[in-house]
């Protein structure tokens, strides 16, 4: 039993500091790839931007810019300063339920993102300051897991963690094996970078060797059942942790959670990567989406935002 | 004698040297502060600086900021906080201690009274009208059961110490006195940055504050809810002193709430938990009396619930401390306190008031009007150093817009002369200098009243000062309360 609020604003700072880690990780290998002088910097930059959601020509082409804002711009909501800044208010406001050590760690991380000379920092070496911070971020998600009870609330954490990154995920490759994208990815440099913003590379090679196939990659992403950000995975553990949630709650109210975690995934572990690439990956990843919505949806008609009347005592 | 009825004395006398903390006649060291002076002496000022930013460290990290919101971003702060202990000798304390017990003891007798046959308004110790009018009485209240007749179940008075080395009560705060949390941060930060001088001290433990809070709040509830569930009600995270109500709750692991969380069903309330709804049975709300339910008093309030108070009025839902004991904290009912702790126990004040005139007297009024320059004055329904004169620190311009404003409305005005508040040594800077302070203890009141031996320490941080207040400026620093060897754990 906790308080509906109490929970929502966990399930948020979940959401929140996947997604911050994410931009973080985008950011980072847009960075690289600039270095390296390849012909795909362009394309990669393209990609990560196309990921979250930013279709803007010129900015692709000035990828240190658009990853400087990517992180630090608090004036657009979708930053990695913002998504800390908002993960850690919430923090704020249940902090009561979370541990001290799990509090300091994002308190840091969000100091050190809203900190004066942070500008200055990022220019200095972006790239040491987005590792420091995924890092640190690590560091928080290790803080909640080794000193949080692993109850309710630390479930609605992880539930808020799976769900963005499910999502993250998906509109990733949304992005790179989409119908709407017009030639396939054949760049060697750039199907690594897409591997990289999964933070899957060694995980991958390890299974598919240095061969770099849109499909296997695609494969692994979506519905490798051991890989801790493939969709299949998440789902797997969205279903786990609401069914651990809703043994609380009288069985009337939390069919609706339950029953669509459940489908998702099972639409994930039995899916086979030639029959969703035969019917477009568009259409199935677009039925993730949905269906993850819909999870989200059903979270908050269940256990946060449900109707008075119903559960008022007899 | 009423004080009411009392002749002013004399032109107070000019202000004394202020009594030094740690420092007696001739500048020898107090027996008390002999382990700590030793300690500082064998610092170097670098070695103070950096001590100094490992404790603001500790504040940053923690959280335990205020936020000062501005046009483009918010920044955060840190209360400012001293690394110098303030000490206090076991004998002190004993007399603290004993004054404070009796003056809790004595005001929730009187709430319990004027909130029920009124007998000291009969007897004419307290003026009828001076209670029935204050902004703070609730006549909601009359009549009502209150277990143990604890109306005031957390206080935390302000004491200052005066020339003469005596302890007196400059202010009771029995609404929503805050500041607790920080008395425990200020401790945790002390023992990282003096863990040395710390262990070889004697100094007596706090950390059962907050399950002595919560004993307090159970005891609270009605006998026929053997596992009473308790929360913490807080106006919410814009609040000046949320962290310490999230403190708090963390402390005693009650669940920490907001108006919106809360349901009225049928005369129970309920909180809004993942489960469904769950019954509530005490309430130790951080929100003041105005606030709690927008049914009973101000309409224009989202902090609170509806419905809240008549759950209360019901029995079956218990709100700490009860609505309306700011009537007897209030800065004129102040001056009977004396009189108050004799009616109703017999006995004289351990701990002594300031004299305190009421400008609603015209003789006292006439004398405060005389000798501005030399008072403080004070409006009734103001606290946190707002709305305050400090006579030997103001202009002549600000001395005569007071004149106007007493004059116009006298009624809401006491003056008491300009104490010399006690100085403890605080590092400004690199150098360590007297600096003015006060002393707040926190005191509970449920079955049985408790005292935890500790403070919080307010330091006015300005040179000179005399305003202790956070929102003037004011510090605060960790306060150690001696064992004499004797006393075990409260």
């Amino acid at each position: 039993m906790m308080l509906a609020r109490v929970a929502e604003s966990l399930y948020w700072i979940g959401r929140y500091v996947e997604r911050a880690e994410h931009l973080c990780r985008l950011s980072d290998v847009m960075l690289t790839a600039t270095l390296d002088r390849t012909e795909a910097s362009a394309q990669i930059a393209r990609i990560a931007l196309a990921a979250v959601g930013d279709t803007d020509e010129a900015k692709s082409k000035n990828s240190y810019e658009a990853a400087r804002d990517l992180v630090l711009d608090r004036s657009d909501k979708g930053s990695v300063a913002s998504s800390l800044a908002r993960a850690r208010e919430n923090a704020r406001q249940v902090r009561d339920q979370i541990t001290t050590e799990t509090w300091e760690r994002l308190n840091l991380i969000h100091l050190r993102m809203t900190d004066m000379n942070a500008g200055r920092t990022f220019s200095g070496g972006s790239q040491a300051f987005l590792h420091e911070t995924i890092a640190d971020l690590h560091l928080f998600k290790g803080a909640a897991d080794a000193t949080m009870s692993h109850g309710e609330g630390w479930r609605f954490l992880l539930l808020g963690v799976y769900l963005e990154r499910a999502q993250l995920i998906g509109a990733l490759l949304e992005v790179c094996f989409g119908d709407r994208r017009r030639r396939p990815i054949t760049d060697h440099a750039a199907l690594t970078a897409v591997l990289r913003m999964g933070c899957a590379l060694e995980p991958y090679l390890r299974v598919y060797t240095a061969d770099m196939q849109p499909r296997f990659i695609l494969e692994f992403l979506l519905l490798d059942e051991d890989f801790p950000r493939s969709v299949r995975f998440c789902t797997a553990n969205i279903e786990e942790h609401l069914a651990s949630i809703s043994r609380h709650v009288e069985a009337a109210a939390h069919a609706g959670p339950d029953r669509l975690a459940g489908r998702l995934r099972a639409r994930l572990q039995y899916a086979d990567i030639d029959e969703v690439q035969a019917g477009g990956a568009s259409a199935f990843l677009g039925a993730v989406r949905d269906e993850c919505a819909g999870v989200h949806q059903a979270i908050y008609d269940a256990f946060v935002a449900y109707p008075l009347e119903q559960r008022l005592p007899a | 004698m009423a004080k009411a009825e009392r002749e002013p004395t004399a032109v107070p006398p000019t202000p004394a040297i202020p009594y030094d903390e740690m420092r007696g006649a001739a500048g020898k060291v107090r027996p008390h502060y002999a382990a700590l002076a030793q300690r500082i002496s064998t610092l170097s000022p670098t070695e103070l600086a950096e001590r100094q930013s490992t404790l603001e460290r500790f504040f940053l990290l923690q959280g335990i900021t205020f936020t000062v919101y501005g046009a483009e971003s918010s920044t955060e702060r840190i209360i400012p906080t001293d690394l110098l202990p303030r000490i206090v000798s076991a004998d002190e304390w004993a007399t603290i201690e004993a004054g404070l017990t009796q003056r809790l003891k004595a005001l929730n007798m009187f709430l319990a009274d004027i909130y029920s046959s009124q007998q000291i308004l009969m007897d004419g110790v307290v003026p009828r009208d001076l209670v029935m009018q204050a902004p703070s009485y609730r006549r909601e209240m009359q009549n009502l059961y209150v277990p143990h007749q604890a109306y005031a179940n957390v206080c935390g008075s302000d004491l200052i110490r005066q020339p003469d080395g005596a302890f007196a009560v400059l202010e009771d705060n029995l609404r929503v006195p805050s500041g607790v949390s920080y008395m425990l941060a200020n401790r945790e930060a002390s023992k990282r940055v003096f863990p040395g001088t710390f262990r070889g001290a004697g100094v007596r433990s706090i950390d059962r504050y907050p399950d002595l809070l919560l004993a307090t709040l159970k005891s609270m509830a009605a006998d026929w809810r053997p596992n009473p569930q308790v929360v913490v009600l807080t106006p919410g995270v814009y609040n000046s002193a949320y962290f310490e109500h999230a403190y708090l709750a963390r402390l005693m692991g009650a669940p920490l709430v907001e108006g919106r969380d809360l349901v009225v069903h049928d005369n129970m309330v309920y909180m809004r938990t993942t489960t469904g709804l769950r019954r509530i049975d005490v309430i130790y709300r951080r929100v003041d009396d105005d606030f709690i339910d927008p049914l009973t008093f101000r309409r224009d309030s989202g902090l609170g619930s509806a419905g809240l108070f008549n759950a209360y009025r019901a029995g079956n839902v218990v709100i700490c401390n009860a609505p309306g004991t700011g009537v007897a904290d209030d800065k004129a009912i102040y001056a009977y306190v004396p009189e108050i702790i004799k009616y109703y126990l017999g006995e004289d004040a351990i701990l002594p008031n300031i004299e305190t005139f009421l400008c609603r007297e015209p003789a006292q009024l006439q004398h405060v009007l005389g000798n501005l320059d030399k008072f403080v004055v004070k409006a009734v329904g103001a606290s946190g150093g707002y709305g305050m004169l400090v006579g030997p620190h103001s202009t002549k311009a600000e001395q005569d817009e007071f004149a106007a404003a007493l004059k116009a409305d006298p009624e809401n005005y006491i003056a008491q002369p300009t104490i010399q508040l006690s100085t403890a040594p605080c590092l400004i800077g690199d150098a360590i200098e007297p600096r003015h302070v006060d002393l707040r203890p926190f005191i509970l009141c449920g079955e049985k009243i408790v005292v935890t031996p500790g403070a919080l320490t307010r330091v006015a941080m300005r040179k000179g000062s005399l305003v202790v207040n956070s929102s003037q400026g004011g510090g605060s620093k960790d306060t150690w309360v001696l064992t004499d060897g004797k006393d075990l754990e409260p």
